[in-house]
């Protein structure tokens, strides 16, 4: 869920294959049915589930879901962990990052390699290790759960901060904002954060999105959060969880959807392109 | 202007350069639109053999536009692109036959330098000695022999831009299509690279087609200039012919730097501006008495040190073997002259000074 | 790191013109000799680092040491290899084996069909409204697995799901012909839901690293799709396709509530494995097996990098 490599502010539009007449060759005429073939055959993979847990929990189903024993605290114990999580995030990555970008380019790739290791080392193996190792207070709050959910965000957190600083030059504002005498505090607060700020939105949805669905390490640390929830309530009540489930998935899709949205209002406005989950990507020029 | 091999002047004034090869280039009445925006309107523009034309034309005037219909990746609404008389419009890019140098970084990151200039070769399934060959005496050709093996992240920009020429000539195309390959260049490499295209070019009598919009490139390096604006052609002529006899207010304006002066019609076509009345130089100007203003280059005007003149010197600026003295005129208007320097001298800001117009013919614009 | 510039930069500063890069005979390659206020300036600088290295430490390293340390312990704290060989015999290296095939499959082809839905949004209009639909799609779906993803699928391709009825309607009934949902061949097609996605997501920053003038550039040469691709698209993408492969094999090794809800444990998988050892479902006196588990998934993910590491070295010269 996160950029592994990739050059910045590349313009797009490889093939851009809107055929105005056949003259251009039956080359694009292919390439766009292989595309609408390709999307149609995924759309159908994943719209067809979808489908079909609709029809299984019924309409009905999704009312009960808010009313059903353990909803509400285990969703709030969601929402709670999330808002920490991020929190934690965001204060640990954010001027990490950016220090790094500043002052130790050098040690960027490795900080790139070792937020890939979350990713790769199984949350079950650290939650075996981390509850080993925790103290006996700490593994009595769920916030132990938090602490780790940073980790495992953390990958998800660089990524987008640190796609939206290459966009930047960063460099050059700094030294810009320093000649004409602002602190660090001003320049990080008025220069650098403002023009991350679609960045760290990504960052903040990404880490929202992995806590709310987090499951192995909840349920082994023995905490109900909502996917818990989910689970330990489908032994009672297929429908309802499935209910629960799928309305998690809009949920959280509606979510993502506005962000992106409101992201892409934002960055227009100050000239940047659209924007996506991980890059800020410049805007097309048409030709001279 | 850069010495043709062999030049001939037709009598419209253009240069036609009989090269060893190459095939004549038609844009018929070519048209896009970009949703709203009209790109091109009805483009035309017949090139001879061997010869370069250059698009000059601010941003968005439709200039590479026009270049990416010639080269294949663009489809024009209406109009047609003849090669050596045939209708090309309906070929895809990679059958057209022409090699085309971009702006920047087009270079294929994961190849040397002489595996990019052999590529064009490889399409056309040559074998590997000798398209190693071939690309060898083309990275020579352009002065980077040394380089061959070099990657291009390991390459200057001028590198760069230099081994994306022997690319584009390896293929021995009919056409070469430069898009503002110098932009992206510091200054001096620039003036290096211009020289080298030229003459390359000239050596190997490739029909080229130059879109830039720096006004400079544009009059040292091409046989005729084509100036376009909001898609459409302005003018197209030899460079000297541009500068000269501006066919419009937009080209006069935009290639050199024109003055302009509030003026009166006379009728009987003349003008009177500066207490001088000379004849208008544009044939289909609107010539019903009334105001203008009219265009005048900076060594058109003459000029000369006496006391209560028409103007004071308001700036002088050292140019090296010229002298830019910009002059304050009554009425508020300011007026740029060019001096050699060594008669400059007593022009110091302050200095009152004469303006007038001499006694040649002037374009006339509508008074803004 | 510059040791020729005495001056750290104005205090409160964030511009630093003792950082490598700036400031005049920067990266000029003068050798650093440790002086005392060279050593000191270093470790000033690295100091802004520190709150990260350390929850690193804390929250990565530390648990990681205590599972490796723990693998090799016995009930009573001293050392034994028994953890070890029990977790390399029996239906414990069974469990290595088919979570590593399972992992190979769901991140190579995932990692095809990822690349190719990305590479069908990419080209499609930018700005598009498909575009973010299908981005943003990729970001909920990514992270989407467990219970409900497995809900989603029985009632789909379960014995009297949707998708079942609609194959029976037309006259082929898969579980007839040896097709069950709860078998390793389920897992994988429920695998695909989320390393689809991911895999989508991953790889779109590197495809908009591919610049169209590369793409016209070839084509004016008289290149055809399929070239293009076999000698410029293809090189440049494939690290970043190998390290996303990468990021998926290591997603489905992880991969830990989707299996359990469907197979309830029938499966032998090393996730699935650790996590009964956690749930105490084992004989006592035998815990730290579980460790040794989670040391050898550490030891195959270890292995696996290297062998991208040395990949990423040979694709560089194996497609001249």
């Amino acid at each position: 869920m996160a950029s592994i490599s990739g050059a910045q502010g590349a313009v797009p539009g490889i093939g851009s294959g809107r055929i105005r007449r056949s003259s251009r060759g039956s080359s694009s005429w292919r390439g766009t049915a292989w595309r609408w073939a390709v999307l149609i055959v995924a759309g159908v993979y994943f719209l067809i589930p979808l489908w079909a847990a609709l029809r299984f929990s019924g309409i009905k189903a999704f009312g009960s879901v808010i009313g059903e024993d353990g909803f509400t605290s285990s969703l709030g114990l969601s929402v709670r962990l999330a808002v920490v999580t991020t929190l934690i995030t965001i204060a640990l990555m954010l001027p990490t990052t950016v220090y790094v970008h500043l002052r130790l380019p050098n040690l960027r790739r490795l900080l790139e390699g070792i937020t890939i290791l979350p990713i790769v080392i199984p949350p079950v193996v650290l939650i075996v290790g981390v509850l080993q190792i925790a103290p006996g207070s700490l593994k009595g709050t769920p916030y132990l759960l938090a602490l780790e959910y940073v980790i495992l965000a953390m990958p998800f957190a660089f990524r987008a901060i640190d796609a939206g600083l290459r966009a930047l030059d960063l460099k050059t504002i700094v030294e810009a904002a320093s000649s004409l005498g602002a602190g660090w505090f001003n320049t990080l607060w008025r220069v650098v954060l403002p023009n991350l700020r679609t960045a760290l939105l990504s960052a903040v949805v990404l880490t929202v999105a992995l806590v709310l669905g987090e499951y192995t390490m909840a349920s082994l640390a023995l905490f109900q959060t909502f996917p818990v929830w989910i689970y330990v309530n489908s032994q009672t009540s297929g429908q309802v969880s499935v209910a629960a489930s799928l309305l998690a998935l809009f949920v959280t899709w509606l979510f993502l959807m506005a962000i992106t949205m409101l992201g892409t209002r934002q960055s227009r406005k100050t000239g940047g392109g659209s924007v996506t989950l991980f890059t800020v990507a410049r805007q097309e020029t048409r030709g001279n | 202007m850069t010495a043709n091999i062999t030049g001939n002047a037709a009598a419209d004034g253009t240069r036609q350069v009989t090269g060893t090869r190459g095939t004549s280039v038609v844009l018929q009445d070519l048209s896009r639109s970009f949703g709203a925006t009209r790109a091109l309107d009805g483009l035309s523009i017949e090139m001879a053999p061997g010869e370069l034309v250059a698009l000059l034309g601010p941003s968005g005037c439709g200039k590479t536009t026009a270049l990416r219909i010639v080269a294949g990746f663009e489809t024009a609404d209406t109009g047609s692109v003849l090669i050596d008389r045939k209708d090309i419009t309906s070929v895809p890019a990679a059958k057209r036959d022409m090699g085309m140098v971009f702006q920047s970084y087009s270079l294929f990151p994961n190849m040397s330098a002489l595996d990019n200039v052999a590529f064009g070769l490889r399409m056309r399934k040559v074998g590997t000695a000798d398209r190693r060959k071939q690309a060898g005496e083309l990275l020579d050709m352009v002065g980077l022999a040394d380089q061959a093996r070099q990657y291009p992240h390991q390459l200057s920009g001028g590198q760069q831009q230099r081994v994306a020429l022997a690319r584009a000539l390896a293929i021995e195309p009919r056409v070469l299509l430069l898009d503002e390959p110098l932009s992206a260049l510091d200054a001096k490499v620039r003036l290096q690279l211009r020289e080298q295209i030229r003459t390359l070019q000239q050596r190997l009598g490739t029909t080229t087609l130059f879109v830039t919009h720096d006004q400079e490139e544009a009059l040292s390096m091409a046989d005729r200039v084509g100036v376009m604006s909001r898609g459409k052609l302005e003018q197209i002529a030899a460079p000297d012919e541009l500068y000269d006899h501006p066919a419009t207010a937009f080209v006069a304006e935009f290639v050199g730097v024109m003055n302009r002066l509030p003026a009166e019609l006379q009728g009987g076509g003349m003008v009177t501006a500066l207490d001088s009345t000379v004849p208008v130089m544009n044939p289909d100007a609107d010539l019903s008495p009334g105001p203008v203003d009219v265009l005048v280059r900076p060594e058109g005007l003459a000029m000369q040190v006496i006391e209560n003149g028409n103007g004071i010197v308001t700036t002088r600026t050292f140019l090296g073997s010229v002298t830019r003295v910009h002059v304050l005129l009554s009425g508020d208007v300011t007026v740029q002259i060019d001096k050699p320097s060594s008669e400059a001298a007593a022009l110091a800001p302050g200095t009152s000074v004469s303006v007038s117009l001499p006694a040649d013919p002037v374009l006339i614009t509508p008074r803004r | 790191m510059d040791q020729t510039v005495a001056a750290s930069g104005a205090p409160g500063s964030l511009a630093d013109p003792g950082a490598p890069g700036s400031g005049p005979g920067a990266g000029a390659g003068a050798r650093a000799r440790l002086t005392a206020p060279a050593a000191l300036r270093w470790l000033r600088r690295v100091a802004g680092v520190v709150p990260f290295g350390a929850y690193v430490t804390l929250g990565l390293l530390l648990p990681m040491i205590a599972v490796a340390i723990g693998a090799f312990q016995n009930n009573s704290g001293g050392f034994t290899l028994s953890n070890i060989n029990a977790a390399t015999h029996g239906i414990y290296l069974h469990g290595f084996w088919q979570s590593i095939e399972l992992s190979v499959i769901t991140a190579i082809l995932p990692g095809i069909f990822g690349l190719l839905i990305a590479y069908a949004i990419f080209t499609a209009k930018r700005g598009n409204l498909l575009r973010q639909i299908a981005v943003t799609a990729s970001g909920v779906f990514a992270n989407f697995g467990g219970v409900p993803l497995a809900f989603l699928f029985i009632a789909t391709l379960g014995s009297s799901g949707l998708a079942t009825q609609w194959l029976t309607d037309l006259g082929f009934n898969p579980y007839n012909n040896g097709f069950t949902l709860y078998s390793l061949t389920g897992v994988v097609v429920v695998y695909f839901y989320f390393q689809i996605p991911l895999m989508v997501l991953v790889i779109l920053p590197a495809l908009e690293g591919l610049r169209p003038a590369w793409r016209e550039a070839a084509e004016n040469l008289g290149a055809r799709t399929w070239d293009y691709w076999r000698f410029v698209g293809g090189p440049v993408l494939l690290p970043s396709f190998l390290g996303c492969v990468l990021l998926l094999f290591g997603s489905a090794l992880s991969a830990y509530a989707t299996t359990e809800a469907l197979t309830n444990g029938t499966i032998p998988l090393t996730s699935i494995q650790i996590g009964s050892f956690l749930n105490g479902n084992v004989i006592a006196g035998q815990e730290n097996i579980g460790k040794a588990l989670g040391l050898g998934m550490v030891v195959i993910i270890a292995v696996a990098m290297l062998i991208y590491v040395a990949l990423q070295r040979r694709a560089a010269k194996w497609l001249r």
